[in-house]
C-alpha cells in the first residue's frame, strides 16, 4: 500500500503529458483529467493518514537503496503537506476553458506534482529539481494570467529565481564536493563531522538565499508584490499560501538535519525581522488590496523564519502552527481579493454588496491578529512564549519587533474592515460596488469554515501539530529509517 | 553608485567562496555514493556507460523532473507566444546551398541522432544529446526556408507519448511489485545494443520527447521572431 | 612572495569567476536580455563547480570499455547532475526569450528602468489607485515613449 505514495507525485505529471493530446480530441474529457488526478491523490494521501501506516517511513525510488538512489522520505509533517498540495491544487483548479485550456492546465498539473516532490523528496538535487519544476510551471501559470504587466513581472520573477537557483546549485556542489552524498538522511549522518565549518556554513547559507526566493525571505521578496499583483488571485493564491511554505519546508529541513551552527540561525533570525519590519510597514503604505496582501505576507513569513531560528522543537511547533494558519488564511484572503483586488477606497461600504465575503474577511482578519479564540492567538502565542524563553538578546529585539509588527498589521486589517462596515461614498449606488467572484467566495468560504473548525477542535489540532512537530525535530529517527539496513553504506 | 556596489559585491563574493573553496581536497573526491554505484552499477542495471546508470536508474526521477521542466517551459512559451501562424515568409530565402545543404543534412542528422540515442547505455551520448541532434534535423531545414512550418500538431502528440511512456515503463515496474522506475529485464549481456533491459526504451523515450520539445521551441521563436 | 598557482586554483578561479561575473552582470545590466545572458554565464560556472565535485585525478571516465578490471574512474554523480542542471538552464533561457520577445512588443523597450516603470504603472492603472513614483527615475514627470501601433495587440489583453 505505501508503494502508492509515488502515484500523487506522477499521476499528474502523466496527466500533464498527455493533457494536450486529449484535448485535442475532446475538451469535455480533457477537463476532467486534472481534477480526476488530483481528487485521486487526496484520496491516496489521505488513506495513508487514516490507515494507521506507521509512519515515518522511506520509499526508495527505482528500487535503490539510499543513499545509491534517491527515495521519498514520508513523515507526518512531509504527509501533511503532500496532502495540502493535492487538495489546494483542486480548490484552485484553472476550469476556465478557452484556446489556451489546455497548457494552462497542464502547467497546473505540473505546479502540483512538482509541489509534491518538494514535500516528499529526501534528497538534495532532487529537490532542486522539483524546486526549479515549480519555479518554471509558475512563470508560465503567471505570464499566461493577464497583460503586459504580468509578461514584465514574470521575467523579474525569472531573473531573480535564477539568480536563486545558480546559488542553490552552487551550495549542492559545496557539499557534494565536501561529503560525496546527496541524501539528506546521509548528510544528516555526516555532517556533526564534515559540515560543521565555515564552508557548511558557506553552503548553508547559499541554500538559504536561493530557497528564499520563493520563501519570500528579506532581500530576495522584490518579485512578491509585483507577481501578486499581476497574477490570477488562484495563481496568487496557491504561491502565497502553498509555495512559499513548501520553500520554507526546504530550509526547515537543511536546518533540522545538517546545519546546526549558530551562525546560520543568527542570519536567518536578522533576515526574518527584517523581512517583518519592510512588509509589514509596506503593508501598511499599501493602497490595493493585492499589494497590501503581498507585504502582508512577506511580513507573515518574516515570522515564521524568526520562529524557525528558535533551535528547539517548541520553535518547530511555532514554525508549524504559524505556517498552517497562514496557509489557510492567505489562500481565503487572494480568494477574496479575486474582485476586491482593486484600491482599497473603493471598497467603502462593500459589506452592504457582499455581506459573506466581509464577515470571511473580518474573521480572517481577526485571527492574523490574533484575536482569542482563533487559531492565529495560539499559534502567536506559542511564538511568544518561545522567544521569551531564549536568552540572547537577538530573540528579544525579534518579539520587539513581532509584536510591533502585531500592532501595524491590526491598523490596516481593521482600517480596511472599518471601510467595508463603513457608508459607502455618496454618489456610488450600492449595485455597482466590487464583489468578489461566486466561486472564489465559494472558496473563500471553504478557508473560513476550515479555520472556525480549527478553533473548535484547537486542542486535538495542538496535539497533532505537537506530535508532528516531534516527529519532524527527530533527526536520529530521519537517518534510522531511511538508511535502515544499509548502514550508511560507507 | 549600483555599479560599484554591484561590482564590490560580486568581487567580494567570488573571493570569499574562492577561498572556502580552496579548503577542499580537489582531484580526490570522497566518491561515497559515486564509488559505491560504480561497483554496482554494471550488476544492477547492466549498462556500461555509469552514467547511464545514474540518470535513468539511480536518479531517474530526476530525469523524470527535468523531462517535465523542458515541457513546463515549452507549454509556457506556447502560452506566452500563442498560436498565431500569420505573417509567414517574411525573410528572404536561403540560397540554393543552404536549402540543398540543409536537405541533405536531414537524414544523415537524424541517423546520428537515433544512432546516439540508442548507444546511450554503451558509449557517451544518450537520450539528451541524441535528441538535440534529432532537433536540429527538423529545425535547419527551417532555417533554409523561413517561410516552412513544422507540425505542431505531431510535435505535441510525439512528445506527450513519449513523456507519458516514460512514466508507464515506471508504472510497469510498479503494477510488477516492484518499485517505481526500477529497471526490469536486465539481460547478462554487457556491452551488447540489445542489453540493459528498460533503460534504452527510456532513453528512446527521453530522446523523443527533448527532440520534438526543441523543435517545437525554436520553430515557435523563429516565427514569433518573423512576425516582428 | 611568489604564490604557487595550481591547476586546482585556476578551475576553481574559472568557476567561482563565471558565478561572480554573472550575478555581477544581472545587478549591474540595464537591458532586459542581457541579464538574461549574464543568468547564462552565471549558471555555466555553477555547473562548472558541479563537474569540478567529482573530478579525480589519474581517472577516465566512467564508461566500462573492458570486462573485470577497471581503471579508476571520475564520480558519475556530478556527470548525471550537471546533465539535468544544463537541460534544466535551456528550458528557463527558452523561456524567458519568449516573454523577452512578448515584453518587446507590447512596450517596445527592453530597458530594464523604463520596463519596470511601465509595469508600475499598468498596476497602479488596473487597481485604480494613484501612481507611487519610481525609486529608479528622477522625481517630476518624464513621458514614456509611446508604443508603435503596430505592436500594441490585444492577445490575452486583460480587460
Amino acid at each position: 500500500m505505501s508503494d502508492l505514495i509515488v502515484l500523487p507525485l506522477v499521476l499528474p505529471l502523466f496527466g500533464a503529458f498527455l493533457l494536450p493530446i486529449v484535448m485535442r480530441t475532446s475538451i469535455s474529457i480533457g477537463a476532467w483529467i486534472g481534477p480526476a488526478i488530483l481528487a485521486y491523490g487526496c484520496w491516496i494521501l489521505g488513506d495513508q493518514w487514516i490507515s494507521g501506516t506507521t509512519l515515518p517511513f522511506s520509499l526508495a525510488i527505482g528500487g535503490f537503496a539510499p543513499p545509491m538512489g534517491i527515495n521519498l522520505y514520508i513523515d507526518s509533517l512531509a504527509l501533511l503537506f503532500a496532502f495540502a498540495v493535492q487538495l489546494l491544487g483542486l480548490l484552485f483548479w484553472p476550469f476556465k476553458i478557452d484556446q489556451e485550456t489546455a497548457r494552462r492546465q497542464a502547467l497546473m498539473l505540473l505546479l502540483v506534482a512538482a509541489s509534491t516532490g518538494l514535500a516528499l523528496s529526501g534528497d538534495l538535487f532532487n529537490l532542486y529539481v522539483f524546486y526549479e519544476l515549480v519555479a518554471v510551471a509558475t512563470f508560465g501559470l503567471i505570464a499566461a494570467s493577464g497583460g503586459s504587466a504580468a509578461y514584465a513581472s514574470a521575467i523579474r520573477y525569472l531573473i531573480l529565481s535564477g539568480i536563486g537557483s545558480v546559488l542553490t546549485l552552487l551550495g549542492i556542489a559545496l557539499i557534494y564536493s565536501q561529503t560525496g552524498t546527496l541524501n539528506l538522511a546521509h548528510l544528516a549522518q555526516l555532517a556533526p563531522e564534515q559540515l560543521n565549518n565555515k564552508l557548511g556554513l558557506t553552503a548553508f547559507l547559499t541554500i538559504l538565499i536561493g530557497v528564499g526566493v520563493k520563501a519570500e525571505l528579506f532581500p530576495v521578496n522584490t518579485w512578491v508584490p509585483e507577481v501578486y499583483a499581476t497574477a490570477t488571485s488562484r495563481v496568487s493564491a496557491f504561491l502565497a499560501g502553498l509555495v512559499s511554505k513548501l520553500a520554507l519546508l526546504i530550509i526547515l529541513r537543511l536546518l533540522v538535519l545538517i546545519f546546526h551552527q549558530p551562525e546560520a540561525i543568527q542570519v536567518m533570525l536578522v533576515l526574518g525581522i527584517l523581512g517583518v519590519i519592510s512588509g509589514e510597514l509596506a503593508a501598511w503604505r499599501a493602497k490595493d488590496m493585492r499589494r497590501m496582501l503581498a507585504f502582508s505576507s512577506i511580513g507573515q513569513l518574516g515570522m515564521i523564519f524568526i520562529a524557525l531560528a528558535i533551535p528547539e522543537q517548541g520553535g518547530l511547533l511555532a514554525v508549524l502552527a504559524l505556517t498552517f494558519h497562514h496557509l489557510l488564511i492567505k489562500s481565503g484572503l487572494f480568494m477574496l481579493a479575486d474582485g476586491w483586488g482593486g484600491a482599497i477606497e473603493k471598497l467603502r461600504g462593500a459589506a452592504k454588496r457582499s455581506p459573506l465575503a466581509a464577515a470571511i474577511f473580518v474573521l480572517f482578519s481577526l485571527s492574523l491578529i490574533g484575536m482569542p479564540p482563533l487559531p492565529g492567538f495560539w499559534a502567536k502565542f506559542t511564538l511568544i512564549t518561545q522567544l521569551a524563553a531564549q536568552t540572547s538578546p537577538l530573540y528579544l529585539i525579534g518579539l520587539t519587533v513581532f509584536l510591533l509588527a502585531t500592532v501595524i498589521e491590526a491598523a490596516y486589517l481593521l482600517r480596511l474592515a472599518a471601510l467595508l462596515y463603513g457608508p459607502a461614498a455618496k454618489d456610488t449606488p450600492i449595485d455597482t460596488l466590487a464583489k468578489p467572484a461566486g466561486l472564489s467566495l465559494a472558496t473563500a468560504s471553504l478557508f473560513g469554515i476550515g479555520l472556525l473548525a480549527a478553533a473548535l477542535f484547537i486542542a486535538p489540532v495542538g496535539d497533532l501539530l505537537n506530535h508532528v512537530a516531534g516527529q519532524a525535530a527527530n533527526t536520529d529517527l530521519y537517518i534510522n529509517t531511511v538508511l535502515a539496513g544499509t548502514g550508511g553504506s560507507q | 553608485m549600483r555599479n560599484l556596489t554591484g561590482l564590490l559585491f560580486a568581487g567580494g563574493l567570488g573571493f570569499m567562496l574562492l577561498a572556502i573553496a580552496s579548503g577542499l581536497d580537489f582531484g580526490a573526491p570522497p566518491m561515497l555514493v559515486g564509488g559505491a554505484i560504480q561497483a554496482a552499477a554494471p550488476q544492477e542495471t547492466g549498462a556500461t556507460n555509469i552514467v547511464t546508470s545514474v540518470v535513468l536508474g539511480y536518479r531517474g526521477i530526476d530525469t523524470l523532473g527535468e523531462l517535465s521542466i523542458l515541457f513546463a517551459a515549452a507549454a509556457s512559451a506556447g502560452l506566452v507566444l500563442g498560436r498565431r501562424h500569420t505573417t509567414a515568409g517574411t525573410l528572404t530565402e536561403g540560397g540554393f546551398v543552404l536549402k540543398h545543404g540543409g536537405a541533405m543534412l536531414f537524414p544523415l542528422l537524424l541517423t546520428i541522432g537515433f544512432y546516439i540515442i540508442f548507444h546511450g547505455h554503451l558509449t557517451p551520448g544518450g537520450g539528451f544529446q541524441g535528441g538535440v541532434i534529432l532537433a536540429a534535423a527538423f529545425f535547419l531545414p527551417l532555417l533554409a526556408r523561413p517561410g516552412a512550418r513544422l507540425h505542431h500538431g505531431m510535435l505535441s502528440v510525439i512528445e506527450g507519448f513519449a513523456g507519458s511512456s516514460f512514466i508507464l515503463i515506471g508504472l510497469a515496474a510498479l503494477s510488477e511489485g516492484e518499485a517505481f522506475l526500477q529497471p526490469m529485464l536486465v539481460q547478462d549481456a554487457l556491452g551488447q545494443l540489445v542489453s540493459a533491459g528498460t533503460l534504452p526504451l527510456l532513453y528512446l523515450a527521453v530522446g523523443l520527447k527533448v527532440g520534438a520539445e526543441l523543435a517545437g521551441l525554436l520553430s515557435h521563436l523563429a516565427q514569433t521572431e518573423s512576425e516582428v | 612572495m611568489m604564490p604557487d598557482i595550481s591547476l586546482e586554483l585556476i578551475l576553481y578561479t574559472t568557476a567561482l569567476g563565471l558565478i561572480s561575473i554573472g550575478l555581477a552582470g544581472v545587478v549591474l545590466s540595464r537591458h532586459l536580455f542581457r541579464m538574461v545572458l549574464a543568468l547564462g554565464i552565471a549558471e555555466a560556472g555553477a555547473n562548472l563547480m558541479l563537474v569540478l565535485a567529482g573530478y579525480r585525478w589519474d581517472a577516465v571516465a566512467p564508461i566500462l570499455t573492458t570486462l573485470g578490471e577497471h581503471p579508476p574512474m571520475v564520480d558519475p554523480v556530478p556527470q548525471a547532475m550537471v546533465l539535468t542542471a544544463i537541460v534544466i538552464g535551456v528550458g528557463i533561457q527558452a523561456l524567458a526569450v519568449s516573454i523577452l520577445i512578448r515584453i518587446r512588443q507590447r512596450y517596445g523597450t527592453l530597458d530594464r528602468s523604463q520596463v519596470v516603470e511601465r509595469m508600475d504603472a499598468e498596476i497602479a492603472d488596473t487597481a485604480s489607485i494613484p501612481r507611487d513614483v519610481s525609486q529608479e527615475s528622477p522625481l517630476g514627470e518624464r513621458p514614456l515613449p509611446s508604443i508603435p501601433d503596430s505592436t500594441v495587440e490585444i492577445r490575452g489583453g486583460h480587460s
